[in-house]
């Protein structure tokens, strides 16, 4: 049931919607979690008066009362994994579910803060929230204030992880809920592995997920992420992902967007070392009224390193999608070469499309590009195809296919671009029911 | 029965008239040349036929085979046997020739309530078809016409032809851009297709080409109008003289 919020009691409310674990853990827990519940009881939510979030307005989470999800365990059977086969987490509503999981095998691991002790929880003091900031957002202060726990893959040094790792992501809940998936990634040096994180829960009901992810990657490492967000009709999906790469790293993410009502996805990448690459690839399949803000942040710390961005939309029905790209260049890091892309088929005159760069450069030898294009399938290569005895809707489906298939190709783990590829073919035949 | 009728076809776009009352028969194994100035309604005439909407018909009829062939959509056109080698192809990057083209063949083989071919017997037929045209294997895996050069793009519209084995096939100006060998293989392929129970309409400026594909019946096209119709020997004429001599059309009954 929805009802209205006054604007205080909205703050209260969804600070009540996490688990009333105040008192729990360590002292740094509890000071950190109080410090977040300050910091969104003083920031709030983000207001769309604010440049980074002007294209995505949240006010709607204001006038919603949300309560907690349903009791997790109850709930696995729910969860729509990605059909990978391999070591799989399950969470529902942020919290493990140990018998629906699959845990990878030695030497990768996996702790949980709730039960974490001696050099694990040393590990948990050290990494948690030392990049994702409560001060960043509010909504990074909401997750701090209200994660019901935290998980922790770690992979030591000098491991080739050869099968992808699955976080199943669940949320579920009768009435608008609220949860607060908190997820830290630890590569160490030397190192490669993919991890995929799938994003579900129930269609036609309002409720938030918010999300935040902490990766570390090690000096020399590859490591590749993968976010499949297929949340409920009617969800709004706040999710802020920052990797921290030492030196030398190749780090690539790929974010699906095809669920979801509301969707902000925030990427937030330090290129803390030199000679590393970072390479930031999303494709959004949208329709109806969705909208998907795709906002990145590349953090040029660094000399000699290299990023590339290719954003990608489809977008049918009244949806609308927003992509910006921020480049920071900070002092001394020369020889940085940023590209960044973004291109958008708009399937309905009724869709849109805004993108922006912004760059902030403060070294004098780099080469930063960027580049837009938004616009309708194109008529000639539509004509083409008919004329060529192709039905309009197989034209139409085999041009969208061809618009998405280059940001799978870039899909490091082959069974992960397999699964991805099945996903897409799937929605674009919704784009394509729902375009007219 | 003619393979292809059109009757005082009227055409244009935007309120401007291009295709100014055409009137054109082809029948069953006749190759037709149309010729004309630059900007006369050529392609307008080709595109037309193959169904492209930017066109506004106005006026007229079009039968091929007897059937009305302003009523269909471009996938029903191609599907009843019209093909139109594109004067400007178009690129479709992320989308191979062979997936392109196998597509295509299979909807014309299923609008015929024809089995859908397999990927073996469709690679058999590529190879066969490829062979003929002179055309390397490597094609078959780049995307539709991305980054072919203007001569490859024109002898993937003839490779195209030959697979899909059309009943009329409409060629604008896919001599240009061709070398004196692509030429002589393209012609080739275009000649293989001539037969008793179908159509060949070619357009171009050259007369070159038609020394390689030698036409029963050449027209001018000038302002929307075929203003002289004659046989082979007019390509010649026009070689020799340009469009200047030429009368004014007379007014169309
Ligand atoms: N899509 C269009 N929009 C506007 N004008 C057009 C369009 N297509 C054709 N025209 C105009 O119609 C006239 C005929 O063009 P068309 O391309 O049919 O000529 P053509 O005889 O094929 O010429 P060429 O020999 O140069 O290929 C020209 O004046 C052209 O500018
Ligand atoms: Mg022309």
């Amino acid at each position: 049931m929805t009802r209205l919020m006054s604007n205080a009691s909205y703050l209260q409310n969804l600070l009540a919607t996490g688990p009333n674990s105040s008192t729990l853990g360590p002292d740094w827990l509890q000071v950190r979690r109080e410090e977040a519940r300050q910091q969104w009881l003083r920031a709030g939510l983000p207001a769309n008066t604010d440049e980074q979030w002007r294209f995505t307005d949240l006010s709607f989470l204001a006038e919603t009362s949300f309560s907690t999800g349903c009791s997790a365990a109850a709930r696995a059977a729910e969860a729509r994994p990605t059909g990978l086969d391999g070591a799989e987490l399950v969470l529902i509503n942020g919290k493990f579910n140990a018998q629906a999981s699959r845990l990878p095998p030695a030497p990768v691991r996996v702790a949980f803060l709730a039960q974490a002790s001696g050099a694990e929880l040393a590990t948990f003091e050290k990494l948690l929230g030392a990049q994702a900031r409560p001060a960043h957002h509010g909504m990074i202060a909401l997750n701090t204030a209200n994660m019901s726990d935290v998980v922790l893959v770690e992979v030591p040094g000098g491991v080739a992880v050869e099968r992808p790792l699955s976080l199943i992501v669940h949320s579920v809940g009768t009435e608008p809920f609220a949860t607060y998936p908190r997820i830290l990634l630890k590569v160490g040096d030397n190192s490669s592995m993919t991890v995929v994180l799938n994003f579900t829960g129930p269609d036609d009901l309002t409720y938030l997920t918010n999300s935040v992810l902490e990766t570390y990657v090690g000096a020399g490492s590859r490591v590749e992420l993968v976010k499949i967000q297929r949340e409920g009709t009617a969800a709004l999906h706040i999710g802020s992902d920052y990797a921290h790469l030492a030196k030398d790293v190749r780090f690539q993410s790929l974010s699906l967007n095809q669920g979801g009502l509301l969707v902000r996805n925030n990427v937030t990448v330090t290129l803390a070392g030199p000679g590393c690459e970072a390479t930031l690839n999303g494709l959004s399949m949208t329709a109806g009224r969705q909208h998907v803000d795709n906002h990145t942040m590349l953090d040029h710390a660094r000399e000699h390193c290299e990023s590339h961005e290719l954003y990608k939309s489809l977008l049918a029905g009244r949806s609308s999608g927003t992509f910006t790209g921020k480049i920071l260049v900070r002092p001394g890091s020369q020889k940085t070469d940023a590209k960044q892309t973004s291109k958008a088929v708009l399937l309905s005159g009724q869709a849109s499309m805004n993108s922006q760069p912004q760059l902030e450069i403060y070294a004098d030898d780099v080469k930063c590009t960027h580049g837009s294009t938004n616009g309708p399938l194109d008529e000639e290569q539509l004509f083409y195809l008919r004329a060529r005895g192709l039905a309009y809707n197989q034209a139409r489906a085999m041009l969208t296919g061809a618009f998405a298939a280059d940001v799978l190709a870039r899909v490091w783990q082959p069974e992960v671009r397999g699964t991805l590829e099945d996903l897409v073919v799937v929605e674009l035949h919704r784009l394509e029911r729902e375009e007219f | 029965m003619s393979i292809l009728e059109i009757k005082d076809l009227r055409a244009g776009i935007a309120g401007r008239e291009i295709l100014r009352g055409v009137n054109l028969t082809i029948a069953p194994g006749e190759v037709h040349a149309i010729m004309g100035p630059n900007g006369s309604g050529k392609s307008t005439l080709a595109q037309v036929l193959a169904g492209r909407d930017t066109y506004a018909v106005t006026g007229g009829e079009v039968r091929l085979n007897g059937r009305d062939l302003l009523d269909l959509s471009p996938e029903e056109r191609a599907c009843e046997g019209l093909f139109l080698a594109f004067q400007y192809p178009v690129e479709i990057p992320g989308v191979s020739t062979s997936y392109f083209l196998k597509a295509a063949l299979n909807a014309v083989r299923k609008y015929h309530g024809e089995p859908e071919l397999d990927a073996m017997d469709f690679l058999k037929l590529m190879k066969q078809k490829m062979k003929l045209l002179d055309m390397d294997a490597s094609f078959l895996s780049r995307a539709v016409n991305e980054g072919f050069s203007g001569g490859e793009k024109k002898r993937n519209e003839i490779l195209q032809m030959a697979v899909l084995d059309p009943k009329l096939a409409i060629l604008d100006e896919t001599d240009s851009g061709l070398d004196i060998d692509a030429l002589r293989i393209v012609a080739g392929g275009v000649n293989s297709l001539r037969g008793s129970d179908r159509g060949i309409l070619v357009v171009t400026h050259y007369q070159r080409l038609l020394n390689y594909i030698v036409p029963d019946y050449v027209h001018v096209l000038r302002d929307g109008q075929i203003i002289k119709s004659g046989d082979k020997n007019l390509a010649l004429e026009l070689e020799a003289r340009g469009y200047g001599w030429l009368e004014e059309p007379t007014a169309v009954h």
